[in-house]
């Protein structure tokens, strides 16, 4: 869809913002209508290599609506530094404006006015587009794709296919290095089959086996590193997956594997590529969290770039510590991000990015990517395809404690088990369907489709529940990055809560109601919970209950047909008097 | 259900416990009977014999910031020395600060070892701080520790 003048009067009515003045200087923002694909393309070329970068596609291949949080708290340290960033306090601290094509994809605000004008984000065919425009101006030698993970999983067409069809679009993009984190979800030897099928290499020097009677004992998984060479320059590339993937995801799939930051390896080997490979530059291609590997570049030295993911965050300028430069490249194939190098001397001089929004309305589709969609997605379209029913408002996922699909879910959840409390977890991957619009089986896999997908119903003392939810809330809003996990708060249905986010660890949460009343902690509660192992802290494990998430939620829109969620958060946070904090404030 | 079967379910299906409830630690204290269980500060004293510890960049441990499995967490120490007669290292012993038995290991060591150091694997009860103790031939302690994170985890 070209957006027409005509389309951007509705859009400035709407928004009650001005025309358009005369652009006075190249540089100044242009508002959303007057973007085109020259803009989207244009990038100020520099040196001889160009590295692109995406990561936590979470399986979108397809263009879909991605709203950013409208709440991202952390622990009063961190607030308001790169990767607890939303609305109003991303906008400042990136000094950019509103209401731009860039505002669209990496804040909520407006979102659903610019979504319904301005149309969905990402998608292999368009991204593809724009690597191969890339590849051109810049010489395909020149220029590598790396993929920091959380590739393999998140949309019903990569679980039904145990992954196949993501590797398929990975081949296709041209993925030149992965590392991994929900990819081994699939288990391990799915994930050695898949890896076999993919064309891109798949390095980590974090993973060693874990089983003292396997040859593979205190030995790498897979290789630690790999050298690239483009532009006439050589790149080693160390890979660094999600450290705390056996405490996060089920052990069973990892049996034998042991994961962990292993900042003392990363040192050893990036200084081997230092020392005894030559390499020109040092690469991290990172699935740490962006707030993660702002502490590994504080203690680990020597590395260039790191290329981080996990964490969801978009951001459109790299942050700079110790001279390490880290960038990260949002979520869901809304982005790709360009790092233009120039390396002279086999030293790095200099450096340009940008994180390109992969604004489907702009970026023409590639033909052969949508025929690959297309085949990918036939064996399962009849199932996929089904109208469940209609929201009245619109369902989002990103939030630190409170999000619409969630409700959802736990709506569902409590409806069908009849029980007290509902976990859904705090997981960043998901979808946005826009309210009025249909709600469809496949975004109902978007917001589940996990290789564990079974609701666990039990029962837990109120004292239990009261240590879980201050256990989740200390993984999340530790004041030490490197005791985080990167997720956010697990969703409650059935309970309200107040938390100070900066309290002490086991003093975070007061206030708990159940069913409308305080919370007992000798009183025993029925308790639904998914995506998580609270089922194993239980007792009286209703089996006959047990049934996979995407099934339970989608039987309860098929018999509502009409969902109206509210945006009423069921969490009353304490110490912030608004969900996107400035720097060192309380308030926006 | 007891705390100690709730921290158990975790630990043989989940493979992972959860962080000591403040509100149930109390219990926990009171509730303690093993002829092992001391507090932290009488387990350095009965080590040191009061005398003071130093904290040293000399002692190494490596050990994960957040435990896979906080019945089997891997912990090593290796305590720079020349390991000569007359300069080596004489015990290492190896600290859950808050477990019920706070005392995990105790490795005794002679010049002919040759190197310092020793690896094992831990339980812990609870997010805690894991401290290693190296006395030295000289009679001072060297000290070195890293808090080890307990959790359930799951929000990833």
């Amino acid at each position: 869809m070209d957006l027409s003048r005509r389309d951007f009067f509705h859009i400035a009515a709407a928004l009650g913002i001005g025309l358009p003045s005369v652009a006075s200087a190249a540089s100044a923002p242009k508002r959303i209508d007057e973007v085109g694909l020259k803009d989207i393309y244009g990038f100020n070329a520099k040196g001889n290599v160009t590295i692109l970068h995406i990561c936590d596609m979470h399986a979108h291949i397809k263009p879909l609506y991605w709203r950013e949080p409208s709440t991202l708290i952390s622990a009063p340290n961190l607030t308001g530094t790169p990767g607890f960033l939303c609305g109003e306090s991303f906008l400042k601290h990136y000094g950019m404006k509103g209401k731009t094509l860039d505002a669209y994809f990496d804040t909520f605000m407006n979102f659903d006015a610019l979504a319904h004008k301005f149309g969905k984000m990402g998608g292999i065919s368009h991204m593809k587009t724009l690597i191969n425009h890339i590849k051109k101006e810049r010489g395909a030698e020149n220029v590598m794709l790396l993929d920091s993970g959380d590739t393999w999983q998140g949309t019903g067409v990569a679980l039904k296919t145990g992954g196949e069809a993501i590797v398929k679009a990975q081949n296709y993009l041209g993925v030149d290095v992965m590392v991994g984190h929900w990819e081994f979800t699939y288990g391990k030897t799915r994930v050695k089959e898949l890896i076999e099928m993919l064309n891109a290499k798949f390095v980590s020097q974090n993973v060693v086996g874990d089983d003292s009677f396997a040859d593979d004992f205190e030995e790498l998984i897979f290789e630690p590193y790999t050298i690239m060479e483009r532009g006439g320059a050589k790149i080693g590339i160390i890979g660094q997956s999600f450290p705390f993937t056996s405490t996060a995801n089920p052990k069973e799939f990892t049996q034998g594997w042991s994961f962990g930051l292993r900042l003392d390896t990363l040192q050893t080997y990036v200084d081997k590529l230092r020392k005894e490979e030559k390499v020109d530059c040092v690469v991290v291609l990172s699935h740490d969290g962006f707030s993660v590997d702002q502490e590994v570049a504080r203690q680990v030295k020597g590395i260039d770039f790191i290329l981080s993911g996990h964490t969801h965050d978009p951001s459109p300028r790299p942050t700079v510590i110790n001279g390490t430069v880290i960038v990260i490249a949002g979520s869901h194939g809304k982005y790709v991000g360009r790092l233009d190098i120039d390396i002279q001397n086999h030293k790095v001089k200099g450096y340009e990015y940008k994180l390109i929004p992969v604004a489907s309305n702009l970026i023409p589709a590639d033909p052969e990517g949508e025929a690959l969609v297309k085949e990918l997605y036939s064996p399962y379209d009849s199932e996929l395809s089904e109208v469940l029913g209609i929201t009245k408002s619109t369902l989002f996922k990103r939030d630190t404690f409170h999000s619409t699909f969630d409700q959802l879910i736990n709506d569902s959840i409590i409806d069908a088990m009849d029980s007290d409390i509902s976990f859904t977890p705090g997981y960043r991957w998901g979808t946005t369907v826009l309210g009025g619009d249909s709600i469809t089986m496949d975004d109902v896999y978007d917001m589940t489709a996990i290789t564990y997908p079974n609701v666990y119903t039990f029962e837990l003392t109120g004292l239990h529940i009261r240590t879980l939810l201050e256990d989740i809330a200390d993984n999340v809003f530790n004041t030490n990055p490197l005791y985080q996990q990167g997720g956010d708060m697990s969703r409650l249905g059935g309970v309200t809560y107040e938390i100070r986010v900066g309290a002490v660890t086991g003093k975070r949460i007061t206030n708990i109601m159940v069913g409308g009343k305080p919370l007992n902690d000798t009183k025993v509660y029925k308790v639904s919970s998914w995506g998580g192992n609270l089922q194993n802290a239980g007792s009286n494990l209703k089996d006959s209950l047990t049934r996979p998430v995407y099934d339970v939620t989608a039987a309860y829109i098929r018999r509502q047909k009409n969902v109206n969620i509210s945006g009423n958060s069921n969490v009353r946070l304490m110490d912030y008097d608004c969900g996107c904090p400035k720097k060192g404030a309380r308030g926006c | 259900m007891e705390r100690r079967s709730f921290l158990k379910g975790f630990g043989a299906a989940a493979a992972c416990a959860i962080a000591l409830p403040h509100v149930a630690s109390a219990a926990e204290e009171k509730k303690s009977a093993s002829p092992m269980a001391m507090n932290f500060e009488t387990a350095v004293a009965a080590i040191t014999g009061g005398k003071a510890l130093t904290p040293s960049a000399k002692v190494k441990m490596e050990a994960p910031e957040i435990a896979e499995n906080g019945a089997v967490v891997p912990v090593k120490v290796t305590v720079e020395s020349p390991m000569s007669d007359k300069d080596y290292v004489k015990a290492i012993h190896i600290l859950a600060s808050k477990n019920g038995n706070v005392r995990c290991a105790n490795i005794y060591l002679t010049p002919a070892n040759g190197e310092a150091f020793f690896g094992t694997r831990i339980k812990l009860g609870g997010t805690q701080d894991v401290v290693a103790i190296a006395e030295m031939s000289d009679g001072t302690f060297l000290t070195a520790k890293q808090n080890v994170k307990v959790t359930i985890g799951g929000c990833g």
